[in-house]
């Protein structure tokens, strides 16, 4: 169970470091967006599962997989709001030379 | 002509019947069982008091639970009647398509070249149901490299990372597979 938890933790990590480091890489707003919106959505997920896990199947855990939950339907939410202000103040996206 | 409309009359006062039934035991319940897991207790007074402030709640937001329909006018969806055995398959083949997403972005951020031709693309899906619109654009927001950047009169307008995931949700010819997806959900 340990080893489970273990996985799931270091998997978490994983996605939110790549999250992290696509928003220094990326060139602007749009694509930067993608990075945070994704990757943090898994991290968390992944690694909030990891801590239930690892607690054990009791009320802790349940309350450990309501916050998967809301954060799942709160964080779309989130990179909508933001790409939609970006979009309607009229932010021109990034686009590759030549195309 | 006078009978086939109130037969038809009939049927839509019990579909908004049913709908209604749904709402009303739905909502309770699921503010019930949210407040045990909260308490985590089963006293007899926990209990009952979970109840009624479970009840008084859905009681107050039942007004703002009715929502109107985006192509019927005057007809109205209620929020919790959903069909949950098939959004429940949905959200696993979402939850899939999710961890796809994440390991694409990674395998790009991770990618020294960074292989990204970003891109704006738009495609128009009508849906009635309001939950529908939502559901959609949350998943296109959460699968490959896809953002939805606004939607408005049945146009999602998507800013995609790749020219892969712009050609996997808006397809030259016909639908991408997320739109007939959603749709076949809410049977439109």
């Amino acid at each position: 169970m340990t080893i489970v938890a273990l996985v799931l933790l270091f998997s978490g990590f994983f996605f939110i470091v790549v999250a992290a480091l696509g928003v220094i890489r990326f060139p602007d707003f749009y694509t930067r967006l993608h990075a945070a919106g994704k990757g943090d959505t898994l991290g968390i997920a992944l690694f909030v599962l990891g801590l239930a896990v690892y607690n054990g199947f009791n009320f802790v855990s349940l309350k450990l997989l309501l916050i998967v939950l809301f954060v799942f339907l709160a964080n779309p939410i989130g990179g909508h709001v933001l790409s939609r202000a970006a979009f309607r103040s009229g932010l021109k996206p990034w686009t590759k030379k030549g195309e | 002509m006078l009978v086939q409309g109130g037969i038809s009359m009939i049927a839509k006062k019990n579909l908004a019947r049913e709908a209604q039934l749904k709402q009303l035991i739905v909502l309770p319940l699921a503010l019930f069982i949210f407040w045990i897991i909260l308490t985590g207790s089963f006293t007899t007074k926990s209990l009952i008091i979970g109840l009624m402030a479970a009840l008084i709640v859905s009681r107050l937001c039942s007004p703002i639970l009715y929502l109107p329909a985006a192509h019927t006018p005057g007809k109205s969806y209620a929020a919790f009647d959903l069909p949950y055995l098939k959004l429940f398959f949905y959200l696993f083949w979402l939850l899939g398509e999710l961890i796809k997403a994440n390991i694409q972005v990674a395998l790009i951020v991770l990618n020294p070249k960074m292989p990204i031709s970003p891109q704006v693309v738009t495609f128009k899906k009508p849906l009635d149901h309001p939950v529908a619109q939502t559901l959609l654009a949350k998943s296109i927001i959460l699968t490959p490299g896809t953002i939805t950047m606004d939607v408005g009169d049945d146009i999602y307008t998507i800013h995609a990372l790749t020219k892969d995931a712009a050609l996997s949700l808006a397809p030259l010819e016909g639908e991408g597979e997320m739109p007939v997806r959603v749709g076949r959900l809410f049977n439109e």
